[in-house]
């Protein structure tokens, strides 16, 4: 075995890449935490090792029709054993770049904003154990793997949310994120489990074979892929599982970039395209799932709407432009939700980034705080910003208005055409918000503070281009990345079919006007001079309330945890504890001393009584014997 | 042999139930060694009638031994009877309840 994964050079890279993260990770714990420097060093080192790798894999594996699949035994019981592999395909290859290319820019980034933070090494390590948790995820060759490497995810993220752990809200949000993925990660284990039962394997080739489909009864089909996509909605923040995604933004900006738009929650939509063809078997939950992304869609870009929290804005964004990739997965085509993960990826990693910087530089998140202290004079960031923007609203020619094109061509293949409105929708809303945020901060109200000179950019040096030099990358992606449309689509479909568009002429324009639009109506109410930058939103107070409060969404959870969970479980578990577990003890307690007193009269320490009875007892025993 | 056997177990047995009464009714811890003595007189009685019954000497060595453990007994258990008087004050055993819980 040892010779054949040395002679086979794509085993090998797969093997490096992702494993390299994962040995930095150990290095940086056990060795280089007292070196700042050396941390960052060999983290990045490592992550840039498994970008090389990644793209290595990517361009030895293009236009490859089959997928390479490499498999080792790694946990056996008896007749069930646990694959460990790698599945090198389309998909996950270019899952694997993408995750691989957004941390290295990510930590690259992270040079700049964390320098002089106490916990560098830390942050190193734990960003260099998501990397690896990441990356192994997505060329995971069987469902058990992924899972465990889902949770690993899941647990680094936990680390680097909370990574300033001295603020409490830090550690609430880490704790809230850990808590609600898990409460969707349950219902996937379960749907985990009961696949295996009845296929009796988990690897994703096998589920995602026709026959899979045919070996189970259609009713349980359609129940294990509701169950296993209780997991993409707890890591990609859909609804109902969607308000921790805000909250996690309390973490450092680049983790937020990282985590929350590119990869992590990108990896609920990356399972939901990977078990593509196994979903697909059940017509029943495909349109489940697409009424999930439809509300989670629209119900994050409202809640976006009247957000001062830069951040948050873009955390609602996010969860709005993933329940559209599912709304794009669900509409049934791979390509229209695996290309706006990826184009996704890129602009929205650029919004993070863009935003930290002046997250780092005036340490507020309130935008109009942000533009009153001159946010605009920092021209790379803010030329960044309006380019991720506009992919994001799906203005031409950027990335985002291809992908968005081709969910929306999707969407409009459907009978129902409440799913193509909503979309439309969406790109509307999506264009307001974005832009809001944009305009807000181009078009500053009342006195501006001027920042002494040392303050600004200049001041920064090195730093402001470790920081600087990530957002031209990304903004020269977000660029070019939509025009890479058709031969992403022939990559994707193992270079067979050739790609046509399937939607109608006018959507694109109707898509790009709505868009427009959006931008026209921000201007009207945030970018001309003598606006009071107010939305329209914003004027009717209730409706700005249910937006803020976020539909009430975490109220709700409130109530439901102090009914169910304080009123009616706690109170049961507290009455058992005390009636039964503690009262049982107590009266064996009792039962004990009592019958010690009892028996306490038998050793009344009267001699006579002893004798009495010792002899009373001998006599018995010689009548017995007698009468024997 | 002249005396029946039975009889003389019967006498055992009488002088042993006086004993044991004696034992068990006193509370005077002099009068509880007078009946060990007793009761154990009343078994020698026994062991010599048996000897004599079956002709077998071992009856007889019985016999020789518990004159030995009694004189013994006796010895001791007056020198505790003394000691236990002089630390308490009394030889009712019902007053030793040091040790009562």
């Amino acid at each position: 075995m040892m010779t054949s994964w040395l002679q086979d050079p794509s085993l090998m890279a797969a093997i490096l890449t992702t494993w390299l993260p994962f040995i930095s990770f150990l290095l940086i714990i056990a060795f280089t935490r007292d070196h700042r420097r050396l941390s960052g060093g060999i983290a990045i080192a490592a992550v840039a090792s498994s970008l090389v790798g990644a793209v290595f894999l990517l361009a030895r594996h293009w236009g490859a029709a089959q997928p390479i699949h490499y498999a080792a035994r790694w946990l056996i019981a008896g007749d069930v054993y646990i694959p460990f592999g790698y599945l090198l395909d389309p998909l996950s290859l270019l899952m694997l770049s993408l995750v691989a290319a957004i941390s290295f820019l990510v930590q690259v980034y992270s040079l700049g904003y964390m320098a002089g933070d106490p916990g560098f090494s830390r942050y190193y390590a734990f960003q260099s154990l998501f990397a690896w948790a990441m990356m192994t995820l997505s060329i995971s060759s069987a469902m058990l793997q992924l899972y465990v490497f889902w949770e690993l995810v899941g647990l680094s993220s936990y680390l680097l949310i909370g990574f300033w752990y001295e603020k409490f809200s830090a550690t609430q949000a880490g704790k809230k994120a850990f808590v609600m993925t898990r409460l969707g990660d349950v219902a996937f284990f379960i749907g985990l489990l009961l696949l295996l039962l009845h296929l009796g394997n988990l690897g994703i080739l096998e589920m995602n074979s026709p026959e899979a489909a045919a070996r189970m009864p259609s009713g349980l089909l359609t129940l294990a892929a509701l169950l296993i996509f209780g997991g993409v909605v707890g890591k990609s923040a859909q609804f109902p599982l969607m308000t921790w995604l805000p909250d996690a933004m309390e973490g450092p900006t680049p983790v937020s970039a990282l985590l929350h738009s590119a990869t992590m929650v990108a990896a609920g939509v990356y399972l939901f395209a990977r078990l593509f063809p196994f979903f697909s078997h059940s017509s029943d939950a495909m349109t489940v799932f697409l009424a999930i992304g439809t509300v989670s869609m629209l119900l994050a870009s409202t809640m976006a709407m009247v957000s001062r929290d830069i951040k948050r804005v873009w955390a609602y964004s996010t969860i709005s432009q993933l329940g559209f990739m599912i709304m794009g997965l669900a509409a049934g085509s791979l390509f229209a939700g695996s290309f706006h993960l990826t184009t996704h990826a890129g602009f929205k990693a650029l919004l993070f980034l863009c935003s930290g910087v002046w997250v780092h530089l005036y340490e507020t998140n309130d935008v109009y705080e942000i533009s009153r202290r001159g946010g605009r004079r920092l021209k790379t960031p803010m030329v960044c910003l309006i380019i991720a923007a506009a992919a994001l609203s799906g203005l031409p020619p950027l990335s985002g208005f291809f992908s968005k094109e081709v969910i929306l061509a999707t969407l409009a293949g459907l009978r129902n055409p409440v799913w193509l409105a909503a979309g439309l929708l969406g790109v509307f809303l999506t264009a307001y918000y974005a832009f809001r945020l944009v305009f807000i901060i181009l078009f500053p109200r009342g006195q501006v503070q001027e920042e002494p000179a040392h303050h600004g950019m200049g001041g920064m040096g090195a730093r402001y281009w470790a920081m600087g030099l990530p957002l031209l990358i990304l903004a020269g992606v977000t660029l070019v990345l939509g025009f890479l449309e058709t031969p992403l689509h022939k990559f994707l479909s193992g270079g067979t079919a050739a790609y046509q568009n399937v939607g109608h002429a006018w959507l694109p324009y109707l898509s790009a006007g709505l868009a427009a639009f959006g931008v026209g109506m921000t201007w009207f109410e945030f970018g001309r001079r003598s606006t009071a930058q107010v939305g329209f939103v914003e004027r009717i107070p209730t409706v700005r309330e249910l937006f803020a409060q976020r539909w009430y969404l975490d109220h709700m959870y409130r109530r439901f945890v102090d009914i169910v969970i304080d009123r009616v479980f706690s109170r049961a578990c507290t009455k058992n504890e005390d009636r039964v577990i503690n009262d049982s003890i107590d009266g064996f307690c009792h039962f004990t001393l009592d019958s010690g007193h009892l028996l306490s009269f038998l050793q009344s320490g009267k001699l006579r009584y002893n004798l009495i009875v010792m002899f009373g007892a001998l006599a018995l025993v010689a009548l017995y014997f007698l009468l024997a | 042999m002249i005396v029946p056997l039975g009889h003389v177990f019967l006498l055992a047995g009488l002088i042993f139930s006086m004993g044991l009464v004696c034992l068990v009714a006193h509370r005077n811890l002099i009068m509880t060694l007078i009946g060990v003595e007793v009761m154990m007189n009343a078994a020698a009685i026994a062991f010599v009638a048996a000897a004599l019954r079956w002709q077998l000497m071992e009856g007889q060595v019985f016999v020789l031994f518990i004159l030995a453990v009694a004189a013994a007994e006796v010895s001791v258990g007056l020198a505790l009877v003394v000691s236990v008087y002089r630390r308490t004050g009394s030889i009712d055993p019902d007053r030793y309840n040091i040790l009562k819980w």
